[in-house]
């Protein structure tokens, strides 16, 4: 049977629905609205020429300030009320080729002039776009009491406020929702929704004989409630963060970025309120008394790339980094598309060149700057280590006062704010390599700009192959007077050495002299590297007692290893303030004006009170009042669940974006989550699975799938395939051998050699051992330049920068995957052997389970013929050849049967069947 | 498989391609202005609507059959292009552009002028200059400078065009060489062969339509991104291929499993999701099936094609190549395969090429010279090779790295060097292309007596992008992607077609 796509009714629906809103809007009132009669026109017109990016003859469309303004003629092109006088309409309806406009491009049709003629002389109203403007209060609509409900009576399909929305949606289609899917059907759905996985043995049980009429809800909480909740959220976030276990670039060496994860997934867990959420990820660092925890947080900011590559230029790729988060915020916390405003005026959307740059100064004072030691890194400390750091947090706060204090568990937290060696310039017999400062025997370098006020200490980081290297610091030029002089020994490997200043005031510049009296002159071999220098106020309470127990705690602390570090975000103290220009047309090396941190003006202002650093961006974009927010995560969400979002672009809510399909229910949802839930996640969650919507059975009539071919209507419930995650995941859970350990390192499950071939890197897959290569996919280790191939033959991405929405594909190359990966037949082999344990005696009996793990239902005949022949097949060729028998079954031994490889065959076909693959 | 039995397989899946057009979701032509879907049938319209006469703000992709091969947007003279990059970035003063006037200044400190503004990856304070390390002469009817480091490639040198005045701005290895496959200097933006296999599809169902192929014994600088797909749907990604292990990852049968109990699975898989079909009519999962059985063709086509032990002896002759191993001379070889077989573009990275003098393997007195011998002859058989089988015309064949070398010696971190080598040069260097429809033995563009800059006939990677995408039929202003607001192109905000060595 063939369904044509039929053109002509498509058409025919759409001029319907166009006629419904003329003829709405008729009744109503009659004037021109600027957003979806104006805007779009100029969208598709004019703003090529006249907007944000050219400004034709001085005439831009973008703003009215702008529209109405004088062009380069004199000429105004806009007098509100005045459409006769006005140029544009002179020169859109001229018949001079050389005036008319569009210029060189068709004439506007006569309904379009008129339009335009009327909005005129209504007064030339701009309006603001949607998405731009704050949620306000939405009602919502009775779908039983719509022009339609006095057909259907009282509306039985309803199950919460969401359905009214689409209920009406869909009358308005004409076409009527599908009933509740079956439990089976429910069960798994809602599952891999909420936690990525299928449900427990246990749970389904529990759901599928339970026949109370709560059973669902019931079922709901209990996934809320599990762990695996914020496994499978947390999966959907670190595309957002660009998460990856290594740093990028040509290098891409391995990161330690994992602790950040594991906070989300406790985050989702623990149901943390979405603005709190994000508040922590942008700001935790600013949040008064941060802990780790907030810390960590942080580093979904940490996570843009470092450029180890010898050579770089490690401001360039700071810039980078620094660009990459305003676009990141932008793009998948705000859903728009700011990075356009990095070059010039965004050319459909109210945000100007300069925006840009004021809001990259939120993000420009951080102390990372690209270095090879990826600072600042949170230092988190063993059993040991964390007692003596309370204790000497105890002895500070009854001996020094609170800022001293501060400062010195700063430091032995992060090593910061301390100066990275490859600031070092004016080089004499010393190099800057691979950002640390290199000396060899008679070494000059020069440390510029150093404010030396109050600091007496001088700490630094250094490794050195030779002992009584003799280092001087030299006040404002090589030969000038001399703030400390001390010897640098032989070290093993990296170390921390301290040596005592002059008190000098001011910022100087300083100079290092380097000799070694053990070699005899100068040569080639670099002798020390400095990594940084952390200068500081001497240890405080010298006096008090308990003074040289709380000094050795502290030095122990500067040196100890580590047992996690996290690269996290670190504010520039006031001597290392960054000032920020704009980049003439988005050029980082050709600076504009200089600029204040600021929000642009065409949305909220940033809270009273709020500070102009990251903590007051991340109150502007948690106000009630920011547009983009609560609206972005609302329409992720739905997409989560439902297969596409409200609004199809999830990266853009801008009038360059798809319309959302129902706007009214994406401003209720946002309204919701903000005023109902408190920011409330899982409660969000809960409302959308909640609907009568969510819970339609998937399948499609002819009729449904004419006039609905995306399912935008919601006629039917979601058919989705799964995540590349959910798929290892699923076949990991069926094949019992899912572990449900969570948090840690990153593992390395079975992957094909030959993946990773990073030049200057020596690190290699090394295949995990024990339940490691059985992990969920959201621990599996991510490197950037190499990713794990059957995750991104599912339409995973590099996460080189942050992806919104993965577009979904169906390749050859997934059912190669998933049919031959050694990682798929292993887990096929466990299936196996569990459908043989679990189904009984026969093999009929074994499929029908396998069948039934998966989809909690009985497999019908028609389903089971083509599988047991496949068996029956198998089972022939196994009979007439052991060694494949052996190879089938991955080991050799004497219970080997050619049964038990042909069962193996079947259970890898299962794997592959499309309701395994697909959210049915 | 001949060239008919190729034709008529296409034939029949087209056929097959258009029927499951009908009854499967489209992803429509979005008009991005209006956010209202336009229906487009794909190859049933001619190239120029299906491009759209603007092309402004379309992006062209159905989910369901994503790689369905397209018509360009003109016709094209080049079917398929050979890139071979040479990773690291060789060395033009040592093979192509030949500079007499730098061996007088041999070993004299630079001239501060060649040195104030400028930033270099690995030179510090005054480097010396470094003379040409190796004797050119002119080389056939054209009187193209070429090294005797390439004496077969100096025979064939009347059939290609130099550009000899080639400029980048970038002077790391990865950014530069993100900028000369993908158009921008960061990552996150597709590849030209993503760019290529999006546009045109792919004309072999059973094999990918870009294929990657790596040798030097590592990935290039910038890792997968060079042939990765960026905001382009994932699977229109360079798929690598080696010459060892797996030809493509997953392709063959896992042990245990042969031809026919794969065979078996496919079918048994197909027609219980021909089962879930008639339960759900969700299109989709007819795309599935045809997914299935297009993945059994690939497994039973790739291995053959992928396979160059059956080329006659005196091929093998010809390109130096020795299968089974992973040699550069083996992947020119397959490369020359698999455009025959009607692969769009293949793209082969060779690593080690990057002679800063640190060690005998990378400075110019031997490393260089290896790399220089081991890539002689089989360029020149790959040149011979396709003109004999008459695909040079249609085939574009393009040679480069990512960036050139300085005419100083390298002096890193303001040290003497243990070898001769140079650092990275942004300024000028040189690359060729060949067949294509690009003109023969032409030599476009003039650096200084140095060979420090350009002086006349500059191309930048954009430019090099616009020619390869003009010489396949289209028009690198309109082909465009919509991401992020706005219409994406390979070319970025730049780019002119090189029409002095258009044919």
């Amino acid at each position: 049977m063939k369904i044509k796509i039929n053109k002509k009714l498509f058409l025919i629906t759409g001029t319907l629905v166009a006629a419904l809103i003329v003829t709405t809007s008729l009744i109503g009132h009659k004037t021109v609205d600027y957003n979806t009669e104006v805007k779009p026109l100029f969208n598709k017109k004019c703003i090529t020429c006249h907007g944000g990016v050219k400004k034709e003859s001085g005439f831009s469309v973008l703003f009215r300030s702008e529209a109405l303004a004088k062009a380069e003629s004199g000429k105004l092109a806009i007098i509100p009320g005045d459409p006769d006088n006005s140029e544009m309409i002179r020169r859109i309806t001229s018949k001079d080729p050389e005036e008319r406009m569009p210029y060189e491009h068709a004439p506007l049709s006569s309904e379009e002039i008129d339009m335009l003629r009327q909005w005129i002389k209504e007064g030339a109203h701009w309006g603001d776009h949607w998405a731009y403007v704050a949620v306000k209060p939405v009602e919502v609509p009775d779908a039983a009491s719509g022009f339609w409900g006095f057909l259907s009576g009282k509306n039985e399909w309803v199950k919460n406020d969401i359905d009214h929305f689409i209920y009406n949606q869909l009358k308005l289609q004409q076409l009527e929702p599908s009933a509740v899917a079956d439990k089976p059907a429910l069960l798994r759905r809602v599952s891999l929704d909420i936690t990525g996985v299928p449900p427990s043995d246990d749970l389904a049980q529990k759901f599928l004989n339970d026949n109370s009429d709560d059973a669902y809800e019931k079922l709901v909480d209990e996934l809320l409630a599990s762990p695996q909740y914020g496994e499978k959220w947390t999966s959907m976030w670190l595309d957002l963060a660009r998460y990856a276990d290594s740093k990028g670039y040509e290098k891409d060496g391995y990161r330690s970025i994992w602790r950040y994860r594991d906070w989300l997934i406790k985050a989702f867990n623990s149901d943390m309120p979405y603005d709190q959420f994000l508040t922590q990820q942008l700001a935790g660092d600013l949040m008064p008394g941060a802990t780790d925890e907030q810390f960590i947080a942080t580093a979904f900011n940490r996570n843009s790339m470092t450029n180890d590559e010898g050579g770089t230029d490690d401001e360039e790729f700071r810039t980078a980094a620094v660009i990459d988060r305003v676009n990141t915020t932008w793009e998948t916390l705000l859903s728009t598309t700011f990075a356009c405003v990095q070059c010039h005026s965004h050319p459909y959307d109210p945000f100007k060149h300069d925006d840009y740059y004021k809001f990259m100064a939120f993000f420009n004072n951080t102390r990372d700057e690209d270095v090879t030691g990826d600072y600042p890194q949170l230092r988190e400390f063993d059993i040991e280590d964390s007692v003596k750091l309370e204790r000497l947090k105890q002895w500070l706060a009854q001996h020094a006062a609170k800022e001293e204090s501060d400062k010195v568990i700063r430091f032995l937290k992060t090593w910061q704010p301390a100066v990275n060696a490859h600031l070092a310039d004016q080089l004499v017999n010393s190099a800057v390599s691979d950002t640390r400062l290199a000396l060899r025997n008679n070494a000059v370098s020069r440390l510029p700009g150093i404010d030396l006020t109050s600091k007496n200490v001088l700490r630094y980081r250094y490794t050195s192959g030779i002992d009584k290297g003799k280092w001087t610091i030299h006040l404002d030029s090589p030969g000038g007077p001399v703030l400390a002089s001390t010897v640098i020994p032989a070290s093993q490997g990296w170390n921390v050495g301290r040596v005592d200043l002059n008190t000098v005031s001011g910022v100087h510049d300083l100079y290092f002299t380097y000799n070694n009296p053990t070699v005899e002159k100068t040569n080639e071999n670099t002798l020390a590297y400095f990594d940084w220098f952390y200068f500081a106020s001497s240890f405080p309470g010298r006096e008090a007692p308990g003074y040289d127990s709380a000094y050795a705690w502290f030095n122990d602390l500067i040196t100890t290893s580590a047992s996690t570090i996290t690269p996290v975000l670190m504010e520039n103290p006031p001597d290392m303030f960054r000032s920020t220009h704009v980049f003439e047309r988005g050029n980082w090396m050709v600076k504009g004006d200089e600029v204040q941190a600021d929000v642009p003006h065409s949305l909220n202002p940033l809270p009273k009170g709020a500070p102009r650093n990251r903590l007051g961006l991340a109150m502007w974009m948690t106000d009630k009042k920011n547009p983009l927010t609560s609206r972005t995560i609302v329409n992720r969400i739905w997409e989560q669940l439902m297969g596409q979002g409200i609004a199809e672009t999830l990266e853009d809510l801008g009038s360059q974006g798809i319309e959302p399909t129902h706007r009214l229910l994406l401003d209720w949802l946002s309204g919701q989550l903000m005023n109902e839930y408190n920011w409330s996640l899982k409660k969000l969650v809960k409302t959308i699975v909640m609907s009568a919507t969510y819970r339609q059975d998937s399948k499609v009539t002819p009729e449904i799938l004419e006039k609905d071919p995306f399912n935008k209507y919601y006629a039917r419930g979601p058919r989705i395939r799964l995540s590349a995650e959910q798929i290892r995941d699923q076949a990991l859970a069926l094949s019992g051998l899912l572990s449900p350990k969570m948090y840690g390192e990153s593992v390395m499950p079975y992957q094909p050699p030959g993946i990773w071939l990073s030049p200057y890197d020596g690190n290699v897959w090394e295949k995990s051992t024990g339940e490691d290569q059985y992990r969920r996919a959201v621990y599996t280790y991510w490197k950037r330049t190499a990713p794990y191939p059957t995750m991104l033959s599912f339409d995973g991405v590099a996460r080189e920068v942050c992806v919104a929405r993965r577009i979904r594909t169906n390749t050859p190359l997934q059912a190669l995957a998933t049919l031959n990966d050694e990682g798929f037949i292993e887990m096929a082999r466990h299936f196996a052997a569990r459908m043989e344990k679990e189904g009984g005696g026969n093999v009929q009996q074994q499929i029908s389970k396998g069948y039934e793990l998966a989809m909690f239902r009985p497999i019908s005949k028609e389903k089971l013929e083509p599988l047991m022949n496949l068996y029956q097949q198998a089972l022939q060729q196994f009979k007439k050849d052991a060694t494949k028998t052996c190879e089938m079954i991955g080991a050799n031994r004497e219970h080997n049967t050619p049964e038990k490889a042909a069962l193996i065959v079947v259970a890898n076909a299962m794997l592959n069947l499309d309701e395994f693959v697909t959210k049915n | 498989m001949t060239q008919k039995e190729l034709h008529n397989q296409r034939l029949i899946n087209e056929a097959n391609h258009e029927t499951l057009r009908f009854v499967t979701r489209r992803h429509f032509l979005k008009d991005s202005i209006t956010g209202l879907g336009a229906m487009a049938f794909g190859s049933l319209l001619s190239g120029c609507d299906f491009w759209g006469s603007k092309g402004a703000g379309l992006n062209a992709f159905d989910s369901n059959n994503p790689l369905a091969a397209h018509p360009p947007m003109f016709p094209g003279k080049a079917k398929s292009v050979i890139y071979l990059h040479m990773a690291g970035a060789p060395s033009q003063l040592e093979m192509f552009d030949y500079k007499p006037d730098l061996m007088k200044l041999d070993g004299l400190e630079c001239p501060q002028s060649l040195l104030e503004g400028k930033r270099f990856a690995f030179i510090r304070g005054v480097p010396k200059m470094l003379g040409p390390q190796a004797h050119f002469e002119q080389r056939g009817q054209s009187g193209a400078w070429v090294s005797d480091h390439l004496p077969h490639f100096a025979t064939v040198a009347d059939e290609v065009s130099f550009l000899k005045a080639v400029k980048t701005d970038q002077f790391n290895h990865a950014p530069a060489q993100l900028l000369m496959h993908t158009g921008g200097a960061r990552l996150g933006r597709p590849s030209m062969g993503s760019w290529v296999s999006y546009g045109l599809g792919t004309e072999n169902s059973n094999l990918p339509g870009f294929v990657v192929l790596t040798s030097g014994g590592k990935n290039p600088d910038a890792g997968k991104s060079v042939w990765g797909s960026g905001f382009l749907p994932s699977v229109y990604q360079g798929v690598q291929c080696r010459s060892e292990g797996d030809p493509v990852l997953f392709i063959n049968n896992p042990e245990g499993i042969d031809k026919d109990i794969r065979k078996a699975s496919i079918d048994a898989i197909n027609k219980v999701n021909q089962q879930s079909y008639e339960e759900f009519k969700d299109p989709e999962i007819l795309s599935r099936i045809s997914q299935y059985e297009m993945a059994y063709k690939m497994q039973m086509s790739v291995p053959e094609a992928m396979d160059i032990s059956d080329e006659p002896e005196y091929i093998h002759e010809m390109y130096g190549t020795k299968p089974g191993r992973t040699s550069f001379a083996n992947n020119v070889l397959l490369a020359r395969k698999l455009v025959e077989k009607g692969v769009r573009y293949v793209q082969l990275f060779d690593w080690g090429w990057d002679s800063h003098g640190t060690s005998p393997a990378d400075c110019l007195e031997i490393g260089l010279i290896n790399k220089c011998r081991s890539i002689d002859r089989p360029i020149t058989a790959l040149l011979l090779d396709l003109k004999q089988r008459g695909l040079l015309d249609e085939t574009l064949v393009v040679w480069g790295g990512e960036f050139g070398r300085t005419p100083m010696q390298e002096n890193r971190d303001g040290k003497e060097m243990p070898f001769k080598g140079r650092d990275h040069h942004a300024e000028a260097f040189t690359m060729w292309m060949a067949g294509g429809g690009i003109k023969k033995g032409v030599s476009y563009g003039e650096t200084d007596e140095i060979g420090y800059s350009a002086r006349s006939g500059k191309v930048e990677p954009n430019d090099i992008q616009a020619t390869v995408l003009n010489q396949l039929g289209f028009d690198h202003e309109k082909f465009v992607y919509q991401f992020q607001g706005r219409p994406f192109r390979l070319t970025d905000v730049s780019g002119r077609v090189i029409s002095e060595i258009v044919a």
